[in-house]
């Protein structure tokens, strides 16, 4: 049995009068209460002899009492334990943007421990001083919390340490091991190892510290950023590798992704709400759009991202991983090996990916308004003739029961008009509606839609059809919103808090396992195989616009409209620009030629594509 | 070409988006409706006024037709920024005839206001037609007549119409103008309400105003209920139309109760048809009443859920902050039971009960609704509460008790407040039940439908929620007044590294979604009985089955005697409310936490 150690209280510690401990306990009693639900019996963890799955006590003696039935190794309460981070590559640029601000977050908001110290590791010669000095420049404090910013963060850096060497030397390992045991000294040790490195030393530095640095008395972790391999095999053998070294459960395979805060929600929606269950299948769901879109290129880094491409950047891991969260039946509980295991279900479910559901594309320069900007294959670290996708759409189906000739839409791509990423549930018509008069000749035009926006400006929006308020009876289509920036004051944590967090806790529910890994991998494998084997061409699309026409049409095959070119998304914005340009073009067409479209739709046909064009320009 | 004009003014909202996929024409069969909405903005100041309406030849083809040939003269009018009075020349000359169109310049409407100096004539019915002329809603041809005892020139009619009537806010140009041209069509006529011959002075001045057309006429019944038959009578005997159509709307009360009412239709069925008779219920005009049906009819999301499977409970609630103030008489007569819940949200219940109907014509949907009222259990005097308000003293300021009103009888039991838990014995909603409150004097004012759904089977977040699961299910909520909203209630969780779960909504707030103004249910009503467009009123067999369910209560409270639970004014009603709700586990939803 692991015996994990938690942090939570550390506050509560930190504080001298017993006064103190009640009050913070209780204010931070509700969250944790929920935390310590969702973990596995056996991790059991205590802070400071303080059974946290329990009703903050009132009274001493009943906590000493509780502590006494509930906690078998009292020993090691909070003091006596040491929790050390080791960023291993500590000078790139994730951990510089993404790894120390979230520990400091987490710091700063007391969720780590009492005793923690934050090592950086890396080839580079620096001194302590040097790499605080380097932290400090990217740590912020919360919009909303400021007050003692700055102490936090000078008492945060007095805790950061810098050790350099090799990735694959043993011997430096050791020095590491031997810095680490004189922090800790003589309490349990937990080690959590960052590894923010390129895959070619993943192995290396898994060997180097699981044999040299691993805790002799607590726990070891490690945590792993994609690419895991490129392939099936790539992944399983990397797999295999790190087993060598680790068992499964110390490996924690991160995908940001799942730590966003509307992620982690989809599941409370859809679980805790009697009115969206019912409807989550074949049943009423039509498709389900999973849309990811950066309004940038490789921007002269394109190096690492030639070698793997959209399919493997963000497809196979960020957006599957999401797809399998939605898809996924009720899970037995909400324990992670429960939800890994439905997950796992819904992979293996899925039908393998087909060439021609798959489109792909690669942004060419544009030029707009004076400025130019440059195409994929103009990044100085791409070569000239990569083929590389820097967009991808595909079309995935799940074999299963539920959701049995769902289409199940991806997107993603770079060097777009916008910056978002998003789920889109597009439910299927009204069966007779009585409406039907209203909504003209496609009756999918004016279905439901339930929209999960993660990024930016975190919402949740169903659209619905409404009548228009007046004497006539029209209806048009209106959201009911839950906008998280009017909702809720709170800043909202950055993925790598929750999954630093989450690691640092034992929880695993965000992780991805081996065999999760790999059933994702078999879906993809061959298709990434065939487009490479065949030197498939993507369709070339200029920087900054929707990206290639194809996706177009391969939504349209699986009868699908992208709902983030739907009409509101796209004509709202651009309506105000085009409408007088298609006024002025009605009234043309009205006195001159109205005579030649007896037909009614061709002529709205005709009105609708000359606002795309304005559009397009 | 029929499709630049069609979108007339008055029935499609100025504020079209042209993106919606919209037809402005009330849901009547017109075949163009699916083309029409990138022109619905361009087109707004033409022809509104010739399109509008048009009579018909049988009250039962409620179809609105299309100018033809309008497109031709568009384009011109645009460019010359022509008048709308030019331009209506050009219109009626480029109209080719249609087979179906009876030409505007042949009829006309007049529409009797009889009780034109009373308190509803002059806040609502007045006002409500001038808004309906001002938005271009009205024929061409129309005229007002008050009706009344007092004996007043058409000049002071005008004058007493003129204090109440007020402008759309967001509509304010010409306003003064049109103002004073509305006045000029209005004339009063002073008789007795029982007087056949001042009916025929009124036929005569009528039929001056109509000079030849075709002549449609509608009679606003706004008289205490004794003198309803009397009017209606000396109306349809000596002022109906010869050669168009003849309406009367009716206000409530359409009776004390099953006989009474009975009666009453006996007695207007003696004189008018059954298509004649518009039997108001303002709240059936309300915006968000209206909106009820398209949001169950025409949103997937919602009808899988609209059963006793996924629904828990459902609530009316209507409260107002005021009491009597001095006009309890007519109210001591009838009590809160008939005054609001027999009427008002029993016929809610029953449009957001029914089955869907076979189309949105009125008669079907009035089947459904009578359906559903003779589905439901008659009410038994266990399942409601009721309650009066006494006085209470607040800061300095003491409220008066229901019987501290002069115009009530100072031993008077009539109900100001009642709760009351009805039933559906139908396959849909069986066991479920549907709770009615509604008061006066009480601490606010609202008027709203909820929805409570039952809790999730097998909550996954159960611990989150404590022991009451209850209390943590999702709730649709439609607020019919004021601020106008439909918002769902749903178990979110809340943004951080913890999981902890809220309830937070997904929102549509009328105020921020849309910039119009939201008309008036008069006007929609008005409107509707011009048109000859039945669904709001209420049939003859609709208000039999609603009576047939209150009668033997009512009878019960009456004859026992029932002492009311005494609330405060201004506070939150009787506790026995609560009680009855809990009696079948329901809380009431205004009354909850977030509230």
């Amino acid at each position: 049995m692991a015996i994990q150690l938690s942090h939570f209280s550390s506050s509560s510690t930190t504080f001298s009068s017993f006064d103190h401990k009640i009050s913070y306990f209780s204010k931070w009693v509700t969250d944790i209460h929920f935390r310590r639900q969702l973990r596995n019996n056996f991790e059991l963890k205590s802070t400071n002899g303080y059974p946290l799955n329990a009703i903050p006590m009132q009274d001493e003696g009943s906590v000493a009492k509780t502590l006494g039935e509930e906690v078998p190794f009292p020993e090691f309460g909070e003091a006596n334990s040491m929790l050390s981070i080791t960023v291993v590559g500590a000078s790139g640029d994730l951990a510089k943007k993404k790894i120390f601000p979230a520990l400091f977050a987490l710091y700063y908001e007391d969720w780590l421990p009492e005793n923690f110290v934050v090592y950086g590791y890396a080839r580079t010669k620096m001194t302590d001083e040097e790499l605080r000095n380097m932290i400090s420049k990217t740590l912020t404090c919360r919009i909303d919390r400021r007050e003692n910013c700055q102490d936090k963060m000078e008492e945060f850096l007095k805790r950061c340490f810098y050790h350099s060497g090799q990735y694959n030397s043993e011997e430096h390992f050791l020095e590491l091991n031997c810095k680490l045991k004189e922090r800790e000294s003589g309490k349990l040790s937990n080690r959590l190892f960052y590894l923010s490195i390129p895959p070619n030393i993943f192995v290396d530095v898994v060997r180097c510290a699981s044999t040299k640095a691993s805790s002799a008395t607590g726990w070891t972790r490690v945590i792993v950023e994609k690419p895991f391999g490129r392939d099936s095999e790539s992944s399983r053998e990397l797999t295999k590798c790190l087993k060598q070294y680790l068992t499964e459960d110390q490996i924690f395979r991160i995908d940001h992704y799942l730590g966003k805060e509307l992620v982690e929600n989809l599941s409370v929606l859809r679980f805790s709400n009697l009115v969206f269950e019912p409807l989550w299948s074949r049943n009423y769901i039509r498709n389900v759009q999973f849309i990811f879109s950066e309004d940038f290129g490789t921007e002269g880094r394109g190096g690492y991202f030639d070698n793997y491409g959209i399919i493997r950047d963000i497809m196979q891991n960020h957006l599957l991983q999401i797809l399998a969260l939605f898809a996924m039946e009720t899970p037995v509980s909400l324990d992670a090996e429960d939800i890994r295991n439905e997950k796992v279900k819904v992979l293996k479910s899925m039908k393998q990916l087909q060439l021609e559901d798959v489109v792909v594309g690669q942004y060419k320069g544009h030029s707009k308004g004076g400025k130019s900007y440059p195409g994929y294959i103009d990044d100085p670290t791409v070569p000239k003739d990569s083929v590389t996708p820097t967009f991808a759409a595909a079309a995935l189906f799940i074999n299963n029961a539920r959701w049995d000739g769902v289409p199940f839409l991806m997107k993603a791509g770079k060097a777009l008009h916008t910056k978002r990423a998003e789920i889109r549930v597009q439910f299927r018509h009204v069966p007779g509606n009585l409406y039907r008069r209203n909504f003209g000749t496609d009756v999918d035009k004016a279905t439901n839609e339930l929209v999960l926006r993660l990024q930016p400006d975190e919402a949740i929006y169903l659209k619905i059809n409404n009548k228009v308020p007046g004497l006539g009876m029209r209806l048009d289509r209106s959201d009911l919103n839950l906008f998280y920036k009017t909702r809720y004051t709170r800043e909202i944590p950055d993925a790598y808090e929750r999954l630093l967090l989450d690691a640092i806790e034992g929880e695993r529910r965000l992780f991805i396992r081996s065999d999760e890994l790999d059933a994702a991998w078999a879906l993809f494998t061959p298709l990434l195989k065939e487009i490479e084997e065949n030197k498939i061409m993507p369709e070339l699309y200029p920087y900054g616009s929707r990206g290639p026409v194809g996706a177009h049409y391969l939504a349209a095959k699986h009868n699908v409209r992208w709902g983030d070119l739907s009409v509101d998304g796209l004509f709202l914005p651009a309506f105000a620009a085009g409408k007088i340009c298609l006024d002025g073009f009605l009234l043309l067409y009205s006195s001159s030629l109205s005579k030649k479209f007896k037909d009614q739709k061709r002529f709205w046909w005709s009105g609708f594509e000359v606002l795309l064009s304005v559009i397009q320009i | 070409m029929a499709s630049l004009s069609s979108p007339s003014h008055c029935c499609s909202s100025s504020s079209s988006s042209a993106y919606s996929n919209s037809s402005s024409v009330r849901f009547h069969h017109h075949h163009y409706i699916s083309n029409l909405e990138f022109y619905a903005n361009s087109p707004k100041k033409l022809g509104s006024k010739k399109i509008s309406l048009q009579s018909r030849g049988s009250p039962y083809s409620n179809t609105i037709l299309m100018q033809d040939g309008v497109v031709a003269t568009t384009a011109a009018t645009v460019e010359n920024e022509a008048p709308t009075k030019k331009l209506k020349d050009v219109l009626s000359s480029a109209s080719p005839p249609e087979e179906h169109n009876v030409n505007n310049d042949k009829s006309t409407v007049s529409i009797t206001v009889v009780g034109a100096s009373g308190d509803l004539a002059k806040k609502k019915i007045f006002p409500a037609l001038f808004a309906l002329y001002y938005e271009d809603c009205l024929p061409e041809h129309f005229t007002i007549f008050g009706y009344a005892r007092s004996k007043m020139t058409d000049a002071e009619l005008r004058n007493m119409v003129s204090k109440t009537l007020t402008c759309r806010i967001d509509k304010r140009e010409n306003c003064g103008e049109k103002m004073e041209q509305f006045l000029k069509r209005c004339f009063n006529h002073s008789g007795q309400y029982d007087s056949k011959e001042n009916f025929v002075e009124l036929d005569k001045k009528l039929k001056e105003h109509e000079a030849g057309r075709v002549s449609n006429r509608l009679f606003y019944l706004s008289i205490p209920p004794n003198i309803f038959i009397d009017a209606v009578r000396c109306a349809s005997v000596s002022a109906s139309s010869a050669n168009g159509w003849t309406r009367v709307i009716v206000e409530k009360p359409f009776g004390r109760d099953s006989e009474s009412s009975a009666a009453l239709t006996r007695s207007l069925k003696q004189y008018l048809e059954e298509d004649q008779i518009f039997r108001i219920d303002h709240y059936l005009g309300k915006e968000l009443v209206e909106n009820l049906s398209v949001l169950r009819f025409s949103n997937l999301i919602f009808e899988p859920l609209w059963s006793r499977q996924y629904i828990k409970n459902v609530q009316f609630i209507f409260s107002e902050d005021f009491g009597t103030e001095g006009r309890g008489g007519y109210f001591d007569n009838y009590g809160i039971i008939r005054d609001i819940m027999q009427n008002h949200l029993l016929q809610i219940l029953a449009l957001f009960a029914m089955e869907t109907p076979v189309s949105l014509d009125a008669e079907d949907i009035r089947n459904e609704k009578v359906k559903v009222l003779r589905s439901m259990r008659t009410l038994s005097i266990d399942d409601v509460v009721i309650g009066q308000y006494k006085s209470q003293t607040k800061g300095d300021i003491t409220y008066p008790a229901y019987t501290d009103d002069k115009t009530v009888p100072k031993d008077s039991l009539t109900p100001t407040f009642a709760a009351a838990a009805l039933f559906i014995d139908n396959a849909r909603w069986d066991g479920v039940p549907f709770l009615m409150k509604a008061g006066k004097a009480l601490h606010d004012r609202r008027a709203e439908i909820r929805v409570q759904f039952r809790h999730v089977p097998g909550n996954l977040y159960n611990r989150k929620f404590g022991t009451h699961l209850d209390r943590a299910t999702n709730e649709l909520v439609i607020r019919v007044q004021p601020d106008e909203a439909i918002y769902l209630k749903i178990n979110n969780k809340v943004p951080g590294l913890g999981m902890r779960l809220d309830r937070s909504n997904l929102n549509l707030l009328y105020k921020a979604r849309y910039s119009k103004e939201i008309p008036d249910a008069y006007e929609r009503l008005l409107l509707d009985a011009i048109e000859g467009e039945r669904r709001l009123f209420i049939r003859s067999d609709e208000l039999n089955a609603a009576w047939a369910l209150f009668t033997p209560l009512l009878k019960e409270l009456e004859d026992k005697r029932l002492i009311p639970e005494y609330y405060p004014y201004g506070s939150r009603g009787p506790v026995g409310a609560h009680y009855l709700a809990a009696r079948y586990n329901v809380k009431w939803g205004d009354h909850g936490v977030d509230e």
